[in-house]
């Protein structure tokens, strides 16, 4: 059975909450409550509270003073200082339109993107969006601002999926737009040639980001479930084809194993984080994998 | 090439075309999916599209060829034999059962039904005997299956070889219907009494036979054979060689009435006509022939539809001796049951005894008198007056009536004697008179019933004479005895006047009461003939004289004399019918052992291929022979030759006719019989269509080959149609989050 906390992670759940900033709150306070030990505080210059020894706290934090008052152990913990710029890059294009289950690929980007939003401006960090297809649809600069959250999510709820997606000149704009060295997390289906896709990524390794890549994708596209004879159209116009969808699901999954493979292997080269994410699974996944680059990037800086 | 039993199944052929058509529609019923990945599906298609259209292609195939097996086996296809022979090597047994009762005589276009079932038979063997598998024949007639040898089967799993199809003709052609009224029963139980039980062959029974009602609309006692046989894999072909109902009419009964037999006594022939059809007969004639010459004949106005008729001719011998009658009716469609012979044993005279009380003999002469009148008139009767120790030194069985009259006492041994005649089936008539005494009577000869004496008494009455009353004297009921004079208004009877009687007790005891028949009254009420049954025999006693002493019946009035005669006939043996013997019986006479020797030859009709035979004479307890002739063959008259010791020879004559039951045309029709036999598998054919083709039974069956082609093929078939349609496996292809 699920844990309690995490009720409001999972995708059934988020689809009956049509606002998406109260889904991102949900999603986060709901996440943070099924920690053990909350990961956010760190290391600053502004006192924030006491909390009373655990095993296993660094006993550098171990306030002396006090426990030479009362002779008991408290740690003294911080607010953290802004040192990080996350930019939301989350794709609209019109293949992020299909979906089966309770979100389709946008809804469930969209919202995984307002969710880490939440988290950053909570964490006092700074956070953008850019939304696009073939270009860029909407573009919100980076801030720090607790009431920032709305215009990120007006950028993402006003954008409805359509075009074809085409990456690099995104990707490059993005680059020329945050010099500043930060965090880039991509929400999209990767369905666009990958040497562009790749290239756009080096160019922002190139320029000291670190990126953090969410693949979205349907159960339909990892599974091919489908029976009898079908139709499928391609929805960025890329072409149709009537068959007998079991006759073609071995050589479907094959290329598709050959293209997730690709994408993991570039990934890996380019030094980028990487997480495939079910339209059907809950965001939790989503959300730890983003802490755990989090954790990674103060071993890294 | 196959042959099939259904051909004009094959056109479900067409079916086969089903699969191409449900996968065209199903290419027209596709659903539209708006698709994000089509990348990865162009792909697939690109590597896989010529194997996913050879797959495609051999599942239609597959489920093409699955329709057209279901097809076929409907068809029931059979090898040729060349083929087939290389794959069932059993032996093929026909069993051919023949039916040679005499309805199967019934001709239609010229051509009797045992005519075309013979040819029919012999189309089964020239087929049989063309045929490169093992062959054998058994051949059994109904009227000789009754016979529990098996060497009475005209062939019996005979191996067809070399020129078997001409023995079989010969064999054939030497047949002609019997005239019996055999049925299928016996027939069908000797193919498993006499073939037995052979795992090794494949047994086909054909019951070539006219499946006429009597046999086939209830047919309990055939169920069990015919299921007993189909259980064993016998195949069953039912052939019916008639092809169409013929009315048809026979004497189903000729026989000497109840009316004494004797030299130069005019008696009634009783002749019966059944109609078998569903019109009536108008004007039918049936011509008598006795002794050799042509009588008149008789003429029915009319038979009703599926009735019998009854009459009577009048025919008179003047000699004693046996004679033989002939009744024929014009032909119609069975020959055999249009005649009926009988033969008469006439006595030359009947000895009746007449024991009078009196020493005159008064009574007994008047009775003499009225039974053999003498002159010109003969009765064949010849009374002999004795007295009344005549009883008790003398044996009575060569009487057939005994008369006593007006008898004062008896002797104990008389009475035994008398008790044991009539208990024997004897008949005895009691006449009373002035001598009898009430008490002798009902101590000794009725004894509380125990008695021959039918009543107790109380004594003489006298019957006043009342000139007012106008009412006759003598008041008959409706018996035999009276019977003659029955609707006449003026008959003598009414003249008759009796003056004295004896009374009886009125009302009778209960004990005798219903067994006592009062069968003549007297104007006041009082019974005056009586009668009662004793053993075997009955006594009638008028409570009156014989003579002319106590009435006025035996002077003059001509009643007297009809009435002792039908008296004489009512109580006599003479009234006995002669025994009728059917074809198929076996015939007996038994004979004097003093007088002849036991050797007996027996001569059969003339006019059929039948040779004398000889049998020898049983000795019997009664000091006579008894000779058997075995299973009459065929109607006539059969006679047998006696050797008397003193050199002398005598013959006796037997007459033999059909059964008349089988000559009942009526048929069960195939939808009538299929309910009657509902549950049995068996082919019913009419025998002009019939035809027996050596692929049905030695062509291989290839229905059963083909069900398992099918079962096998549909297995395949799904597990192809699995192995196609890339099933997808119950956890997902690819991992979630990673």
């Amino acid at each position: 059975m699920m844990p309690d906390s995490k009720r409001f992670l999972h995708p059934d759940a988020i689809k009956r909450i049509s606002r998406l900033d109260v889904r991102a709150r949900q999603i986060v306070e709901g996440f943070l409550a099924g920690m053990h030990r909350s990961p956010y505080f760190g290391q600053s210059v502004e006192f924030l509270q006491h909390r009373e020894y655990a095993a296993g706290d660094d006993p550098r934090y171990v306030d002396w003073k006090v426990w030479a008052k009362q002779d008991r152990l408290y740690v003294k913990q911080f607010e953290e200082d802004t040192n990080l710029r996350c930019t939301m890059l989350v794709d609209v294009s019109a293949s992020m339109r299909y979906g089966t289950g309770p979100l389709s690929k946008f809804e469930y980007g969209a919202t995984l993107a307002a969710s880490l939003a939440y988290l950053i401006l909570r964490q006092q960090d700074a956070v953008g969006c850019v939304a696009f297809d073939d270009r860029a649809r909407s573009v919100v600069p980076q801030r720090t601002r607790r009431n920032h959250l709305d215009s990120i999510l007006r950028s993402l709820d006003v954008s409805a999926p359509k075009g074809k997606t085409d990456v690099y000149p995104i990707l490059h704009k993005v680059a020329e737009t945050y010099p500043a060295r930060g965090m880039m997390v991509l929400v999209s289906d990767l369905l666009v040639p990958r040497e562009p896709l790749f290239r756009g990524l080096q160019l922002l390794r190139n320029r000291g980001h670190d990126i953090m890549i969410f693949h979205v994708m349907d159960d339909d596209e990892l599974d091919f479930p489908f029976e009898g004879v079908t139709r499928f159209e391609g929805l960025e116009g890329d072409g149709e084809l009537s068959c007998n969808p079991r006759a073609l699901r071995r050589g479907y999954l094959a290329a598709l194993g050959e293209y997730l493979e690709e994408v993991r292997r570039g990934c890996v080269r380019l030094g980028t984080d990487y997480a495939l994410l079910r339209t059907s699974r809950p965001l939790d996944a989503a959300l730890a994998a983003y802490l755990s680059n989090r954790l990674g990037m103060h071993h890294r800086n | 090439m196959p042959t099939f039993t259904h051909p004009a199944l094959l056109w479900g052929l067409l079916i086969a075309g089903v699969p191409v058509l449900i996968h065209l529609i199903n290419m027209f019923r596709h659903r539209r999916v708006a698709w994000a990945a089509m990348e990865f599906l162009l792909v697939s298609q690109r590597r896989n599209r010529t194997w996913v259209l050879l797959k495609q292609l051999l599942l239609l195939l597959m489920r093409m060829v699955a329709v057209a097996a279901v097809v076929l086996m409907l068809a029931q296809p059979r090898l040729p034999t060349q083929w087939g022979r290389y794959l069932d090597s059993r032996r093929v047994h026909h069993i051919i059962l023949l039916d040679d009762s005499y309805s199967m005589t019934d001709r239609h276009g010229g051509v009797s039904a045992f005519e075309r079932a013979k040819a029919a038979a012999q189309r089964i063997g020239l087929e049989a005997s063309n045929s490169p598998r093992t062959q054998s024949f058994t051949l059994i007639r109904f009227s000789e299956a009754t016979d529990t040898a098996r060497g009475k089967a005209d062939l019996l799993d005979e191996t067809v070889a070399g020129d078997f199809s001409k023995r079989l003709s010969d064999r054939l052609k030497d047949l002609s219907a019997s005239e019996t009224a055999a049925g299928p029963l016996p027939a069908l139980e000797a193919v498993d009494g006499w073939l037995g039980d052979n795992p090794g062959e494949q047994r086909i029974v054909y019951l070539l036979t006219d499946f006429r009602t009597r046999h086939w609309n209830e047919p309990a006692d055939l169920l069990p054979v015919l299921e007993r046989l189909t259980r064993s894999r016998t195949a069953l072909r039912l052939v019916q060689c008639v092809d169409r109902y013929q009315p048809n009419a026979a004497i189903s009964s000729l026989e000497v009435g109840k009316s004494i037999r004797a030299a130069g006594v005019p008696f009634f022939l009783d002749v019966a006509v059944s109609n078998h059809s569903d019109s009536p007969l108008d004007d039918v004639v049936v011509q008598i022939e006795a002794d050799g010459h042509a009588r008149p004949a008789l003429r029915i106005p009319r038979v009703p539809a599926r009735q019998t008729v009854r009459d009577r001719v009048s025919l008179q011998f003047g000699s004693s001796g046996e004679y033989v009658v002939k009744a024929e009716l014009d032909s119609d469609a069975v020959a055999v049951d249009n005649r009926r012979r009988a033969v008469i044993d006439v006595p030359g005279d009947l000895p009746v005894l007449l024991i009078d009380g009196d020493m005159d003999a008064v009574d007994a002469t008047y009775l003499s008198s009225a039974l053999r009148p003498g002159g010109t008139v003969a009765t064949g009767l010849a009374p002999q007056i004795e007295k009344v120790r005549y009883l008790s030194q003398n044996p009575l069985h060569s009487f057939p009536v005994i008369f006593l009259l007006d008898v004062e006492r008896l002797e104990d041994s008389a009475i035994k004697t008398l008790e044991e005649y009539v208990a024997g089936g004897g008949g005895l008539g009691v006449f009373l008179g002035p001598r009898c005494s009430s008490s002798f009577f009902n101590e000794n000869l009725y004894r509380g019933g125990e008695g021959f004496f039918p009543v107790p008494l109380v004594g003489q009455e006298t019957l006043f004479v009342d000139r007012l009353e106008k009412a006759p004297d003598l008041e008959v009921t409706d018996h035999p005895i009276f019977r003659v004079f029955a609707g006449q208004r003026n008959s003598f009877l009414s003249t008759v006047s009796v003056s004295r009687y004896f009374a009886t007790v009125d009302p009778l005891p209960e004990s005798i009461a219903s067994s006592v028949g009062v069968i003549a009254r007297l104007r006041n009420g009082a019974p005056l003939v009586v009668e009662r049954p004793f053993g075997k025999g009955r006594v009638v006693a008028f409570l009156t004289t014989a003579g002319p002493e106590w009435n006025n019946w035996a002077r003059g009035n001509p009643s007297y004399v009809v009435t002792v005669l039908e008296l004489l006939a009512y109580l006599g043996r003479a009234g006995e019918t002669t025994e009728s013997k059917l074809v198929g019986d076996d015939l007996e006479i038994d004979f004097d052992a003093a007088a002849f020797s036991p050797q007996v030859r027996w001569l059969p009709p003339t006019g059929h291929d039948l040779k004398p035979a000889t049998s020898e004479g049983v000795l019997q307890d009664d000091g006579s022979f008894l000779a058997r002739f075995a299973k009459a063959p065929i109607s006539g008259i059969y006679r047998a030759e006696l050797s008397g010791k003193s050199g002398d020879r005598r013959t006796r004559h037997v007459a033999v006719n059909v059964d008349p039951a089988e000559g009942n045309l009526d048929l069960v029709d195939g939808p009538t019989l299929a309910a009657r036999l509902e549950g049995l598998d068996y082919q019913y054919e009419a025998v002009d269509a019939f035809r027996y083709e050596e692929h049905e039974a030695a062509g291989t069956e290839l229905t059963d080959i083909l069900l398992c082609v099918l079962l096998a093929l549909l297995v395949v078939e799904q597990l192809f149609a699995y192995w196609v349609s890339d099933h997808p496996p119950r956890t997902a292809a690819a991992g979630g989050a990673s």
